[in-house]
């Protein structure tokens, strides 16, 4: 679904940040972030574009939680810039985010609606217009039963929604999600999803974090993958995917195998006899690889194989040259 | 100012909501009178009248002896008031004392009333013969000696009796032996501003103890509720969706505010409770409507009141901010009592001496400030630079610590684990800066 954009480039490059600066919504640039001897961000620059979905990704203790708290101000980068909308941090941002915790927090004893309400209004809103709007995300969320309970009362599954109604509340240009999914049963992480799909429909930034690439591998328009604090990867997904050299191609066939024989199409292969597994050459093309095949054999399956996120951010990190990965350069 | 409103709102009505908080309201004041009450109850519920055998050499001075132990004491430990009502005095002491009177001062006799004291008939005898009275040598045998008091009672009835027999002995009428036998009483006088005011030195120490009680019982019942909200807040980690929405100064304030405000709802609740009972009782007990509580007393009280336990809460949120656990912050909760505790050892020196130039320093000491110069104001008026210095600077103490406490609570809420130390609480603060 996602329209294709130009990726965004990462580069010290300080002309070329500028032009992107005016653009993003999100824009981290060398941001380092330590705790004690912990270095939590490494020199980490991203670009999040509006109306976009953006993910985090990487695994546990990556430094994605760190980063998302620069982004909202709850803690200072020790070196290097965040700018939001445009312009450097300031307070009066923070009316317009909406933040989901990684570790839910609410008050235990306060009520459903109540706390829905308060938080709406310390961002902002008035009393009356946030209790409407809780009710009607309530009754989205099937909650409309538990308004009246007190949160401890509710599943862990129903807290998550009543906090994911509270970050979303005060309808904010930028959503900050942080592992939005953890904890949802399969019915409840559709609805999620849905919501967050709309919402980026509508006009919203959202930024999420996760360590299940299959999860942001299907959301997310641009990426950012993480390790160690350091940014391994950062663009538009499919810029990702496409510039990422390796391609595998799936084939069933019955006749001739010459065709994997062809170096300049195939740099290596798997046969099984009637089944192989090729990796084609860089620069290869899938439908000339197609003809040679069908020409000499039956096909009952040609499928070309994108590199999944997992696959590419293994290779990336295997790489010795961390940060730099050269399948993503970007066409800048 | 709209978030720390907000804040403050929550704050209030999540705890004043709650049953807990009603029933503490109403059953403390209850648990309060039966706890005062009950001792002296108790101690008079196990007391059967007393009864006592006067033996004497003659029936007119038995007689005489049982009218005047009758009478109520000529009080020893009342120090500055006639008891007014002496005919409920009265009753109370033929409540205690059965008194017979027995004019056969025999060995025979003496014995046979050993015998009835033994066989618990009677509680005791007093021995008043003649022959006693004039070697000095009166003996009250009973079971139970133990009553200080009623032994002193006991001589000082002996000694007027005997006395003003003597002196009518010596032909002086009976109206002069009364006027010469009168005790002598001590007023006291104090000046204030150059008045004289009645009240005495013990209903000015009322006035501070009363303070400090109230300071320490909202300082220990609301102080640690500060505590516990802030470190309920950072184990539901509630506080990075707060800290994404208000900064955390604004958090504490509200959250300092808040809790204050309840704790002062439950207290001004006590206070009229406490006056609707006590009205009639002072107005009985003239020793209490001595107590003229002037309004500058009471503004005093109320701005060292309030200011105090801002302060102490203060310390509170920063205990909460720096540790983990409730045990933790426990453990450090001495580091609050100890200057409350302090203070309330020096109120001895201060109503003592309270220009003393240690004390007046003292004074100026925001941690001590709300006690000590309370109680200064209230022995002895002293300069207004001094009240207005010590309350700028506790107001000052008040800001600083609420500002440093919230930046610590700001980091300190996003580390996990372990305490921190000194040395990293004082790097969160500089960092914390921005």
């Amino acid at each position: 679904m996602a329209s294709v954009q130009p990726p965004v480039v990462r580069s010290s490059n300080a002309a070329g940040i500028d032009t992107v600066a005016a653009a993003g919504t999100v824009e981290l640039r060398n941001v380092c972030k330590s705790y004690g001897e912990f270095v939590a961000v490494d020199d980490l620059s991203l670009c999040i574009q509006p109306g976009r979905i953006y993910g985090i990704l990487g695994p546990n203790g990556a430094g994605k939680t760190s980063t998302l708290r620069m982004i909202i101000g709850i803690t200072v980068p020790d070196s290097g810039t965040v700018s939001v909308f445009g312009e450097p941090f300031r307070r009066a941002h923070m009316d317009q985010f909406g933040y989901l915790p990684e570790e839910r927090g609410l008050y235990k004893k306060m009520k459903v609606l109540e706390h829905l309400v308060l938080l709406a209004q310390l961002k902002g809103l008035s009393g009356a217009e946030a209790h409407k709007r809780a009710l009607s995300w309530c009754e989205r969320f099937e909650l409309t039963a538990w308004t009246g309970k007190k949160v401890e009362e509710l599943s862990k599954g129903m807290q998550q929604k009543v906090q994911f109604i509270g970050a979303i509340l005060h309808d904010p240009k930028l959503i900050i999600m942080d592992e939005p999914f953890s904890g949802l049963d399969p019915a409840s992480a559709v609805s999620l999803k849905d919501v967050l799909l709309e919402l980026a429909k509508s006009g919203k930034t959202i930024l999420l974090s996760t360590h299940r690439m299959d999860q942001a591998e299907k959301l997310c328009h641009s990426i950012c993958l993480v390790n160690h604090g350091r940014a391994v990867l950062e663009g538009d997904l499919n810029q990702i995917k496409a510039g990422y050299g390796f391609c595998n191609v799936q084939i069933k066939y019955d006749g001739d195998a010459r065709f994997l024989q062809e170096k300049r199409l195939v740099e290596s292969f798997n046969d099984y006899g009637n089944y192989v597994e090729a990796r084609l050459a860089p620069g290869a093309d899938t439908q000339e690889l197609l003809k040679l095949a069908s020409a000499g054999a039956r096909l009952s399956k040609f499928e070309v194989m994108e590199p999944s996120l997992e696959e590419i951010f293994i290779a990336a990190v295997s790489k010795p040259a961390v940060g730099k990965p050269a399948g993503s350069k970007p066409n800048a | 100012m709209r978030n720390t409103w907000l804040i403050i709102r929550r704050e209030y009505l999540e705890r004043v909501r709650t049953r807990s908080f009603l029933i503490l309201t109403l059953l403390l004041p209850g648990i309060m009178t039966v706890v005062m009450i009950l001792p002296a109850k108790l101690a008079t519920v196990g007391n059967k009248a007393q009864h006592l055998v006067v033996v004497t050499s003659t029936p007119q001075f038995g007689e005489m002896v049982r009218q005047r132990f009758l009478e109520p004491a000529a009080d020893a430990d009342n120090e500055d008031e006639d008891n007014p009502d002496t005919n409920a005095a009265k009753k109370k002491s033929e409540q205690e004392y059965i008194i017979d009177v027995d004019s056969n001062p025999t060995e025979a006799e003496r014995d046979v009333l050993r015998d009835k004291v033994s066989s618990k008939t009677i509680d005791g005898f007093i021995w008043l013969s003649d022959d006693a009275i004039a070697s000095g040598k009166v003996t009250w045998t009973g079971r139970n000696m133990t009553y200080y008091s009623e032994r002193t009672r006991l001589s000082e009835t002996l000694n007027r009796i005997i006395q003003s027999q003597r002196l009518a002995k010596n032909g002086l009428s009976s109206a002069d032996v009364d006027t010469l036998l009168k005790p002598i009483k001590v007023e006291l006088v104090r000046m204030e501003r150059g008045r004289e005011a009645k009240g005495s030195g013990t209903g000015k120490l009322l006035e501070v103890v009363v303070m400090v009680m109230l300071l320490y019982m909202a300082v220990l019942l609301y102080g640690i509720s500060v505590m516990r909200s802030v470190l309920e807040e950072k184990n539901s980690r509630i506080m990075e969706v707060l800290l994404s929405s208000a900064s955390s100064t604004e958090l504490m304030a509200g959250k300092l505010l808040g809790v204050g405000a309840v704790g002062l709802t439950q207290i001004v609740v006590w206070v009229v409770m406490a006056s609707l009972f006590a009205l009639p009782a002072m107005a009985v007990q003239p020793s209490f409507s001595d107590l003229q509580i002037s309004p500058g007393v009471l503004v005093a009280f109320a701005a060292f009141f309030l200011l105090g336990y801002l302060l102490y809460s203060t310390l509170y949120a920063a205990i909460g901010a720096i540790t983990t656990t409730e045990q933790e912050g426990q453990q450090l909760q001495f580091i609050v009592i100890i200057p409350l505790v302090l203070s309330v050892f020096m109120l001895a020196p201060v109503v003592r001496t309270p220009d003393a130039p240690a004390i007046v320093w003292m004074s100026m000491i925001p941690f001590f400030a709300p006690v000590v110069m309370y109680a200064r104001i209230v022995v002895q008026t002293p300069p207004l630079w001094q009240i207005a210095l010590s309350l700028l600077l506790l107001i000052g103490t008040i800001a600083g610590i609420l500002v440093l406490c919230a930046r610590i609570y700001r980091i300190g809420i996003l580390i996990y684990g372990k305490r921190p130390n000194l040395p990293e609480i004082l790097k969160w603060l500089k960092y914390a800066k921005a």
